[in-house]
């Protein structure tokens, strides 16, 4: 037990000792805030954000669009449009106009408009993104020529309705209609994902480099493979945990800082529950992950040969990501349920759910229960084959070679 | 008590068997040789030795009884692939290897510093490993095998790419760990080391024990009824008792085959009774490359 903390303290202090791994560890919220900035603070016109805005906007923004109608519902502008429409009442001076790039598109609101509700567009070519926004402001136009004797009801259809959610789950929840829970299921999949992957190739890289630079044979000869193999899970196991704690709470750091967009945090408020069961997955995904890299570790016999293999195992750990919409749209779904279910997938995609929605809690102890099984499987059959006679020589990685070395069959 | 007792060990890898019935033992406070052309499995006797392998058959005691986590920490082992951590300092790579050991942090710090500065490592041990030579790294390599002071040390191929100086080295290592009560088992196809080092041997050669005991006794044994003497007078073409002569390396050193009837003692007799000036005279003990190569041949095994 004394020589598995020693293997374990010593991992852990040469792994956060890592110049790449301080570097990710910082990195990564860095990227995190100038991202929050840029879309935080994307309307006010200052700092860094107005120069990045206007490295985006396109000349054609500054063309007005032609309108011409002829229900003649509209009489006059509004000022703050002044600029970007532009008012005609033949076709053909307008046609003329959108010819030489005087106006970058004519939009024709025909007689029988209120029957029929069609508008024509005329564009000098296809660009549906910005076409949207324009339309928007004709539509608004119309609509309050339209109903400009009823304006309390133009009012109503030029505002979005305001819908207030009273939910019936007993915890607190954050406020269902902003803007960040939108984003979470995405953050906390990516973050969760990260975390284990990364942790678990620790795991890999350290034993293909002990068996490489040939140290396996001295540390073989002081300690068991199994206190190797032990010490090194929990201390992967816990820079994986400081991972996560310092990424989510400098991210939250970080929203606070930068939230004029984002008020918060009080409204930005985690289940607490969320926490407890992303420690208990997060340490059983990373077992289960930890223990088949270090399998792999075991087998083959160099770094190159150790990367193939990775590619194959981490296949499972990429499907939550690649079904990410799906789950998060509809997080009690079959998929999300299956997903959520299975063990080579659960750690990632259940906390998608979690952060998407409420899992019925017996979803998430059979996740649990499924979790430990294969975790307790997958690592006694690793420790079967976690042995000198592998550690000392390594193999070729062949998929068959390691499905039997799992199996027992070796 | 022996320190090591091996016993009819034998293990197969895949269909290649490594070792076949090997048995030896080694007493306390010997250097103990461990003999063997390349693949002939010492490595492989070593392992099961330190627990490293289980022996598919047979059985090793070490210090009177099987391998615990605490005499782990009572043999010290250079494996034959030198290995050290590349990309930490040297200083912290003794340390946590010494700590596996069981010293304590304090302890090991204390040790470790007094090696370092017996080695001349002293200055560079704030270096990563990988910025060492190759002989640096073989005189940390030999740190980690003894800072925990051993009762028992196992060496493999302890000389390979040392130079003169670092091979002088080890040398006086290792008499002065025996002289310390150390018991040492060397691991080697350097036949010369050994004959200069060791007290008793196995020779093991494709998995088998061929050769096995005190250093004298099996150079007696593989002698030849023959002298070796220095003279600086001519030498007589014939001699009673005399098979024939023939010169070793210089002009005064003669190898001398006699007849089975006659001792060494009456052949000495017969060379004052000729007057013959003799500067030195011993019975001829062949080497032991020369008992190896006997050895390994005459089994009708080859010697790779």
């Amino acid at each position: 037990m004394k020589k598995t903390i020693i293997v374990l303290k010593n991992e852990l202090i040469t792994t956060i000792k890592r110049k790449s791994f301080i570097l990710t560890l910082l990195l990564l919220p860095l990227i995190g805030l100038i991202i929050t900035l840029v879309i935080g603070n994307r309307d006010q016109s200052s700092g860094i954000t107005s120069i990045i805005s206007k490295l985006t906007a396109s000349e054609e923004e500054n063309l007005s669009i032609g309108l011409m109608d002829e229900t003649k519902t509209i009489t006059e502008i509004p000022d703050e449009l002044k600029d970007r429409i532009k008012f005609y009442s033949n076709q053909e001076a307008a046609n003329l106009e959108l010819d030489s790039g005087v106006i970058k598109a004519f939009y024709f609101i025909p007689g029988d408009y209120v029957q029929k509700g069609e508008i024509v567009v005329y564009r000098p070519d296809f660009n549906p993104l910005s076409a949207g926004d324009d339309n928007y402001v004709i539509e608004r136009l119309i609509n309050s020529a339209l109903l400009s004797e009823n304006p309390e009801i133009m009012n109503l259809v030029n505002t979005f309705p305001k819908f207030k959610t009273e939910l019936l789950t007993p915890e607190p929840q954050r406020d269902p209609e902003h803007q960040l829970t939108f984003f979470l299921p995405y953050i906390v999949t990516l973050l969760f994902y990260i975390v284990i992957l990364g942790s678990s190739s620790m795991m890999l890289n350290s034993i293909t480099n002990e068996k490489s630079n040939r140290v396996i044979e001295i540390l073989l000869t002081s300690i068991t493979p199994m206190q190797l193999l032990s010490g090194k899970i929990v201390a992967l196991g816990l820079v994986g945990l400081l991972q996560t704690i310092v990424w989510s709470g400098t991210g939250l750091f970080i929203l606070r800082l930068s939230g004029r967009s984002f008020a918060l945090p009080q409204e930005f408020q985690l289940p607490a529950s969320i926490l407890v069961w992303g420690i208990i997955f997060f340490i059983l995904g990373f077992i289960l992950y930890a223990s088949l890299m270090a399998g792999v570790g075991a087998l083959v016999s160099n770094i190159k040969e150790a990367s193939q293999a990775t590619t194959i195992l981490v296949i499972p750990m990429v499907i939550p990501l690649v079904l990410l919409a799906p789950v998060i749209e509809n997080p009690n779904g079959v998929l999300a349920v299956i997903l959520s279910l299975f063990p080579f997938t659960s750690p990632v995609s259940m906390m998608t759910r979690l952060s998407a929605g409420n899992v019925p809690f017996w979803q998430l102890l059979l996740a649990i229960l499924l979790l430990l099984f294969s975790a307790y499987w997958i690592v006694r059959s690793v420790s079967s084959f976690f042995r000198a006679q592998y550690l000392l020589f390594g193999k070729e990685f062949k998929i068959k070679y390691f499905i039997n070395a799992m199996s027992g069959k070796l | 008590m022996n320190t090591i007792e091996v016993n009819n060990i034998s293990k197969t890898f895949g269909s290649q068997k490594a070792l076949d019935e090997v048995s030896f033992e080694v007493k306390p406070g010997e250097i103990f040789g461990l003999l063997g052309p390349n693949g002939a499995g010492k490595t492989t006797c070593i392992r099961i030795v330190l627990d490293i392998f289980k022996p598919d058959s047979g059985s090793v005691k070490l210090f009177g009884n099987g391998m615990s986590e605490g005499k782990k920490d009572q043999i010290g082992y250079l494996p034959e692939e030198r290995g050290l951590y590349q990309d930490i300092n040297l200083e912290e790579c003794l340390n946590y290897l010494a700590s596996l050991k069981g010293l304590s942090s304090s302890e090991s710090h204390r040790r470790i510093k007094e090696y370092l500065i017996r080695f001349n490592l002293d200055e560079h041990k704030k270096k990563k490993v990988k910025e060492l030579s190759k002989g640096m790294q073989q005189k940390a390599q030999l740190i980690t095998t003894l800072v925990h002071d051993p009762k028992l040390v196992i060496i493999d191929e302890p000389f390979s790419a040392l130079d003169p100086v670092n091979t002088q080295m080890v040398k006086d290592i290792l008499r002065e760990q025996r002289d310390l009560g150390k018991t040492i088992v060397m691991c080697t196809h350097q036949m010369h080391q050994v004959e200069e080092l060791c007290d008793r041997l196995v020779l093991i050669n494709q998995g088998k024990s061929v050769l096995y005991g005190a250093l004298s006794e099996v150079q007696k044994a593989y002698a030849g009824h023959a002298i070796h003497m220095r003279t600086e007078d001519q030498f007589p073409a014939s001699l009673p008792g005399m098979k024939e002569f023939r010169r070793l390396e210089n002009h005064s050193h003669y190898q001398v085959d006699l007849d089975l009837e006659i001792s060494p003692q009456d052949f000495l007799k017969t060379l004052v009774a000729a007057n013959i000036n003799i500067n030195q005279f011993e019975i001829a003990t062949p080497t032991l490359d020369e008992i190896f190569i006997q050895v390994v041949t005459e089994s009708g095994m080859k010697y790779e």
